[in-house]
């Protein structure tokens, strides 16, 4: 095993908020590198296209791609340290331990850690959730941004919030056939049309998104339908159908209100939830937003967490978009560099200031956003006795729902049903488990605590990990 | 395959009911021997009350890989093999036989399906000094009436294909198995209800006093146990607490030679099935096995941190890349394998290695079951105080030196 001691500050995490840190970091004197999971920095929203694929075709994929690309180019430019195709699997004393697919395992000595480590697609269970070409938000944007691919040619959407509008306009940009998207929420009232014009200042580029987004659907006559959720999808093999409800205002479906269409493609984009995993496995403290992704970890407004050498910034934090995290991420970056003397505290107010401006806009807008397409209840209801809820381990609602009737512990359920024991280690089915708990014994759901948290974050080949200079002393009785 | 039997069996109205104001026994502890134990006891209609201050099954009982050790392993031997050390294993042996017989019919007494498997052990040697090991294990082995044989080279290659070539030699038991640890325990209780046991979850022992026949109230009972949720009186009690067995025993007085170690256990994806029988290690820490569900346990005793409850002891780095790679050395073929989880349990273990099992007599009624290789051991010494404790003629003696006022 290598142990890498070159470095202060790491970064766990290259998209949006990690490559704003470090380049603040870096910028200031702090001796920073980048630990990033993929082949290229970037994350979900900047992800870089494929091998294969060039470049020159750039300005066709749109505003975020030229704003990552800039982000991008500036920290090849500094002292960042990068390191990609490199998993984090544990934190142990001061030490990220990490796999690479060549180099095995190395561990990154610090200081100080900032994680961005983003958010996933919030996964919603319903009759048909695990067939074939149901696919979320996330995945076929990765398939159209990378690959340049749709994966259907007749592409329902299904989702709520700014992503619903955001994510099926991109799709269509790229040439992927969405030929409808539904909203669960209602179409804004009046008031909350006036919350979000007051909260407007700062946030023209938002607004001005939104209205292309809205324009494209209205260019190529894509129907863009309230109050309807899905229900159902149904298909021999793969998706060949779809049946959607209208909701009344707990999202839960209307009797008589079906629908239903043939499609080969839905695609589910219902908000996300950040990847809190390392937060948790470290101990941090966390406090609870159901419109931010559910349990998000405590900080303050520099990021810093309850343990005061783990910062946290973007997505991963509590899920408010792109804009906010490059913000949070400056101020992480330049926290850490006024830490270790590289700034005064005039300096880092004066530096601070424009995030911290950014940042209250941004909050501002995202409370008016959530005050119209708040999360409701209704979205963990939509699965019946014989719905999957586990996927890895095809563990079905009603086996749940029998062992949730002698406990209220989300690790009896998994001990005795095996949902959340599989290759995604609960990140699919846990928060609908927690769902129905808290439904069945009247919790809030704040108080139904996940699984103990434990290393390796993501599953890792042994190989990688294996190390056989580490002894095992011998433990004979009595020995001396 | 059997449905499993065990959802829902105690219901959250159940668990809310009052506790009864009296009760012959009293179990302390809802792990694999404080259930079993409330099985054996209300077959025989004895009276019971079993009180867990978590969950049935959370800790050793939930948490162990599941093996039946009936081999002599790593952990039981000491450097020097002396005659008294001979007699030590061959006693030691001849228990674990013991325990083979009661896993043998747990199934079928308990009519469930329990992941019980037989398709015996291997014991690996990576050195000729370790296949000397084996050679002496072998014959103490045989001498108490288990079955094992050793196999080296071509014979070896023959008969395990999947192991490491130039491994010195190896033992095999076909006797040994496992069984699913999740579902062993919670599935006596459930058939303890059935019998007429009460069981109640998230019930925490705050206190056990023990009463003279003139103590106020006492109206003829040995102890006072007060708890979370409201005070019982009974007769009997069992401190089946496994890792807390010693705390417990304190507040009663007495003082119990054991320690505690924190283990690490690792398990990965599910990968082609192709390996029936379990894997450890005569010189270094190692237990390896492919589950039902294809994944595979690796573990032998890594040691994982301590943390105060109800905090779960932290896995440790060194612990998993240490295992790991001692699992590779004996398995090479699981090198692109994905690890996906590790976690951690508490072993506790007595200072002689020997159970204990039984009624003290410095304090009359009070009983403690306590087993160092829990899982393996376990159902069948809660069988044991069992037949001790609903014995009226006092014919079904314990063995002395699983006393539990032994000094070690």
């Amino acid at each position: 095993m290598e142990t890498i001691d070159s470095h202060d500050l790491l970064v766990i995490g290259g998209g949006p908020a990690g490559l704003s840190a470090a380049l603040e970091s870096s910028k200031h004197g702090v001796k920073t590198a980048i630990i990033e999971e993929r082949i290229t920095l970037g994350g979900q929203i900047f992800k870089r296209l494929g091998v294969g694929f060039k470049d020159s075709s750039a300005s066709s994929l749109g505003k975020d791609y030229a704003r990552g690309a800039e982000l991008i180019s500036g920290i090849e430019k500094s002292n960042v340290e990068v390191f990609e195709s490199t998993q984090v699997v544990s934190i142990e004393d001061s030490l990220v331990y990490t796999t690479h697919p060549s180099f095995g395992t190395r561990a990154f000595k610090f200081k100080n850690l900032i994680i961005t480590p983003g958010a996933y697609d919030r996964p919603v269970v319903f009759p048909g959730w695990t067939l074939p070409g149901v696919m979320t938000a996330g995945a076929v944007q990765t398939l159209v941004k990378t690959q340049q691919l749709s994966p259907g040619k007749k592409i329902l959407f299904a989702g709520s919030g700014p992503l619903a509008l955001a994510f099926s306009a991109q799709l269509l940009e790229l040439g992927a056939p969405v030929y409808k998207v539904l909203e669960s929420s209602h179409p804004p009232k009046s008031s909350e049309i006036l919350r979000l014009t007051a909260a407007i200042p700062g946030n023209w580029n938002l607004i001005s998104d939104a209205i292309r987004y809205r324009s494209i659907l209205l260019k190529k006559s894509v129907p863009f339908k309230y109050r309807r959720i899905v229900v159902k999808a149904e298909g021999q093999g793969r998706v060949e159908s779809v049946t959607h409800c209208k909701v009344d205002q707990d999202w839960r479906p209307i009797a008589g209100t079906e629908k239903v269409e043939s499609v080969d493609l839905l695609c589910v984009g219902y908000g996300f939830f950040p990847s809190h995993e390392l937060f948790r496995f470290l101990g941090c403290s966390f406090i609870y937003d159901e419109n931010q992704g559910g349990f998000k970890v405590e900080k303050d407004q520099w990021g810093q967490t309850s343990l005061p050498a783990i910062f946290a910034a973007g997505d991963g934090t509590g899920v408010t978009g792109s804009y906010s995290a490059i913000a949070q991420g400056a101020l992480a970056g330049l926290r850490v560099a006024f830490l270790y003397g590289n700034l005064s505290e005039l300096q880092l107010r004066d530096l601070a200031t424009s995030y911290i401006r950014e940042l209250s806009n941004r909050n501002k807008f995202q409370k008016a956003l959530n005050h119209m397409f708040d999360v409701r209840p209704g979205i963990y209801e939509l699965a019946s006795d014989e719905t999957i809820v586990c996927r890895c381990e095809s563990v079905k609602k009603s086996d749940i729902d029998s062992v949730i009737e002698s406990s209220a512990d989300i690790s009896v359920v998994k001990a005795y049903t095996r949902a959340g024991m599989g290759l995604c280690q609960g990140r699919n089915c846990q928060r609908q488990i927690a769902a129905m708990i808290s439904k069945r014994y009247h919790l809030p759901f704040s108080e139904i605590a996940f699984a103990t948290p434990r290393f390796p974050i993501k599953p890792v080949e042994i190989g990688l990990i294996a190390d056989g200079s580490i002894r095992d002393e011998k433990y004979f009785i009595n020995e001396k | 395959m059997k449905s499993n039997v065990l959802a829902g069996y105690l219901s959250h109205e159940q668990n809310s009911e009052e506790l009864p104001k009296s009760v012959d026994v009293l179990i302390i502890g809802g792990g694999l021997l404080g259930t079993s134990l409330a099985y054996y006891l209300s077959k025989e209609k004895t009276e019971v009350l079993l009180l867990e201050r978590d969950e049935i099954n959370r800790e050793a009982s939930g948490t162990n890989a599941g093996s039946f050790h009936f081999q002599i392993a790593l952990h039981q031997l000491t450097p020097d093999m002396t005659d008294s050390e001979r007699v030590r294993l061959s006693a030691e042996v001849k228990l674990q036989v013991e325990a083979a017989k009661l896993w043998d019919g747990i199934e079928a007494e308990l009519d469930a399906d329990l992941g019980v498997h037989f398709d015996g052990g291997f014991m690996v040697a990576e050195t000729q000094e370790e296949l000397q090991v084996l050679g002496d294990k072998e014959r103490i082995e045989n001498e108490a009436g288990l079955e094992s044989y050793i196999l080296t080279g071509a014979e070896m290659h023959k008969f395990a294909p999947f192991l490491a070539q130039d491994l010195a030699g190896v033992a095999f038991c076909p006797r040994e198995g496992h069984a699913n640890p999740l579902l062993v325990g919670p599935t006596y209780a459930f058939r303890a209800l059935e019998n007429g046991a009460k069981i109640r979850t998230h019930c925490t022992v705050e206190s056990v006093e023990v009463l003279e026949k003139s103590s106020p109230g006492s109206v003829g009972f040995r102890f006072r146990v007060k708890t979370s949720k409201g005070e019982v009186l009974c007769n009997r009690v069992v401190n089946a607490a496994g890792a807390w067995t010693m705390e417990l025993a304190k507040q009663v007085g007495l003082n119990l030679p054991m320690g505690l170690s924190g283990l690490h256990v690792n398990v990965t994806e599910p990968s082609e099935y192709f390996l029936k029988s379990m894997i450890q290690h005569i010189g270094r820490r190692l237990t390896l096995k492919q589950t039902p569900n294809n994944t595979f346990i690796i573990g032998g005793g890594w040691p994982a941190k301590y943390e105060a409850y109800p905090k779960r002891y932290s896995n440790l780095w060194s612990s998993t890349a240490g295992n790991l790679a001692v699992a590779l050395r004996v398995l090479p073929m699981l090198k692109d394998v994905k690890l996906m989880r590790t976690w951690s349990g508490v072993w506790a273990y007595t200072k002689d290695f020997k159970p204990i099992l039984g009624e003290s007599r410095k304090v009359p009624g009070y009983h403690v079951a306590m087993v160092p290789t829990g899982f393996t051991l376990g159902p069948m010494v809660a069988q044991l105080l069992a037949n001790y404790m609903t014995s009226r003629d006092g014919s079904s003696e314990l063995p002395k030196e699983f006393s539990v006022d032994r000094e070690i």
